[in-house]
């Protein structure tokens, strides 16, 4: 599914270069769900920003589905977003005006899908995530959890196969915390979403299939004790 | 398209304070612009000569003022006879104010049973024509007058020393019409105390527009050895003549037009700039989600454009409705100038304000777009 290879990002920062990333090369299989962990500057948000596509590498290949997204221009990097990728916030960032169901329908509006369409798929997402009941409420009138629930729906709803993480449960308590990542779990057991999410949260990241530590920008080791499931 | 339009308006709607005050703003300018584009319209409808204007005024030479005007009743007959001619009334003018007023009060004199004949175009709205013809002292008030005034059929009216009995309104495609009393001629006459037989001008409706300058020409030949020579001219011609202070009041208004026009754009652009620089992640979240940079500007555009349309039609709407409920008049020498607001007008003013918006939603809009995701996501 993913393919990094020697993967490097810098960029200028006043007098100086700076490099989040470096020669960085990974394997990401279909269906796996991933945790980066590493101290601040790790270059991990770098990296999961690259995987989705909101920023490019200076140099090396990233294959996402046998797409080099590397090579992708500005538009072509909106569109695949767009398609295949679901972007999760620490923060939620949701509409602070839009109720939940407007919040996950977001994704579908700059879609063909017809109003029925969208609302179907709108509705599916939330009955998923086990918000039917607070779709008519603004982010002002949910829990923590509850947004971060609806931010997960919204990034479910155009169904891409990969969802990227930035520290989901970073922001909630431990039994909301606990509700998030059983949720990434059933999407990626049982609907086959490929997940990369970056944590400090070492509980966090026991409930991903695997975990990579980042140090200085470079893959430092895999954690011994997990396994592909 | 409509979705991101729908996304727009629920964003608009949802902020209210703000865009309350936003189109409150441009309400206000908007108000100003349809007010002095209704002036600039009115005063151009009043002096410009069109292919349809028939009508023309005979004076005495060299007059200030219709009361300095005294012409010889007994002129109608030789001005009937010239080629060209239609229809000639003479008329009698009493003005409570010779200058430039904003409430002028014009009587016009006009022989018993021509006016109809003369002017076919007016309709009475009010009262009768069986009222008007039976009664000395009984006037036929324009509309607007009327209104200004709050007079209606069978009020007894006092001005300028005359007192009328209203014995119907009328209603006229010509403004000057809707602004004035009509009453008869002798009885404005002996009134005014200047003496039967005496008029300040005659009007006269040619067969055709060409007819115009020939027709004056010989009017004013015709008399110009006579004991009181002529000035004849188109009736618009006269007004742009006599209404000289008004009409560079009027220019001046263009520069009020031009400040309103102004604001609105400082005010849209500025609210927008804010609305943008305080949504910098939401666009950012927005671009995240796969929203392609033309979209992010419509939704920009769309919110700058609402705001103009709210603003445009609240503020010409109010303006319309405003300046048709007080019916202002300017007058200058007993022309008077009708300040008419038209629907045209309104819409255009609403459509100036949409244009308005959007072009003060570009800049916010590129600022939107040009920012890197992940810069604004850390902002």
């Amino acid at each position: 599914m993913i393919s990094c290879k020697a993967i490097t990002k810098s960029y200028r920062k006043g007098p100086n270069v700076v490099t989040p990333l470096e020669n960085l090369t990974l394997e990401v299989p279909r269906g796996e769900f991933l945790a980066l962990m590493g101290p601040s500057g790790s270059g991990k948000t770098t990296l999961l920003n690259l995987i989705s596509g909101i920023d490019t590498p200076t140099s090396g290949t990233l294959e996402i589905d046998g797409e080099n997204i590397a090579s992708f221009s500005r538009k072509q990097l909106t569109k695949w977003r767009a398609q295949k990728v679901g972007y999760i916030f620490q923060l939620y960032h949701l509409i602070p005006v839009l109720t939940a169901f407007e919040n996950v329908e977001l994704p579908l509006l700059i879609t063909s899908l017809s109003r029925s369409e969208r609302r179907r798929k709108a509705e599916a997402v939330l009955e998923l995530v086990g918000l039917t009941d607070r779709s008519h409420h603004t982010p002002s009138e949910l829990s923590g959890g509850q947004e971060q629930r609806v931010a997960i729906a919204r990034a479910l709803v155009a169904n891409p196969a990969l969802l990227v993480a930035d520290e989901p449960t970073g922001d909630l308590d431990r039994e909301s915390a606990g509700k998030i990542l059983e949720l990434l779990q059933t999407l990626s057991r049982e609907h086959g979403k490929t997940i990369v999410m970056v944590t400090h949260d070492a509980r966090a990241a026991a409930a991903a299939d695997r975990t990579l530590h980042l140090e200085k920008g470079k893959l430092l080791t895999e954690d011994p004790n997990k396994s592909l499931a | 398209m409509i979705a991101l339009l729908s996304l727009a308006l629920k964003q608009l709607s949802r902020h209210r304070l703000r865009t309350a005050l936003t189109v409150l703003g441009v309400a206000s300018g908007m108000f100003l612009f349809t007010s002095v584009e209704t002036l600039q319209r009115s005063l151009g409808a009043a002096t410009e000569e069109t292919a349809a204007d028939t009508t023309l005024v005979v004076y005495r030479e060299n007059r200030f003022c219709p009361a300095t005007s005294q012409l010889p009743e007994h002129y109608v007959d030789e001005i009937r006879g010239i080629p060209g001619v239609r229809e000639v009334i003479p008329i009698k003018i009493i003005v409570n104010n010779c200058g430039a007023s904003l409430d002028v009060i014009t009587f016009r004199g006009v022989p018993q049973g021509l006016l109809r004949k003369f002017a076919p175009e007016i309709e009475i709205i009010e009262g009768s024509d069986s009222e008007w013809e039976k009664r000395d002292d009984s006037a036929l008030i324009g509309e607007q007058f009327a209104k200004r005034r709050g007079l209606k059929a069978g009020d007894k009216f006092d001005a300028v020393g005359i007192t009328v009995h209203v014995a119907g309104i009328i209603r006229s495609p010509f403004p000057q019409d809707n602004n004035v009393a009509y009453v008869k001629l002798d009885f404005l006459q002996q009134a005014s105390r200047t003496g039967l037989g005496i008029v300040t001008q005659f009007n006269v409706r040619v067969e055709k527009s060409s007819d115009l300058k020939p027709v004056a020409a010989a009017i004013d030949a015709r008399f110009k050895s006579d004991q009181q020579p002529t000035d004849t001219r188109p009736e618009k011609a006269f007004f742009a003549e006599t209404a000289g202070q008004l009409i560079e009041l009027i220019g001046f208004t263009r520069w009020l037009g031009l400040g309103a026009v102004i604001a609105v754009i400082a005010l849209v652009a500025n609210a927008i700039l804010l609305m943008v620089r305080s949504r910098v992640k939401e666009n950012a979240v927005l671009r995240t989600l796969g929203y392609p940079g033309r979209a992010i500007m419509f939704l920009v555009l769309s919110e700058g454009g609402l705001l103009g349309l709210m603003g445009g039609l609240l503020g010409a709407g109010l303006a319309w409705g405003f300046l048709r409920w007080q019916s202002f008049t300017m007058g200058s020498e007993g022309h008077t100038l009708a300040i008419l607001p038209e629907v045209s007008t309104a819409l255009f003013a609403t459509a100036t304000a949409l244009v308005l918006g959007i072009i003060a939603s570009v800049h916010p809009a590129l600022v939107a777009i040009r920012q890197p995701i992940v810069k604004s996501l850390r902002s």
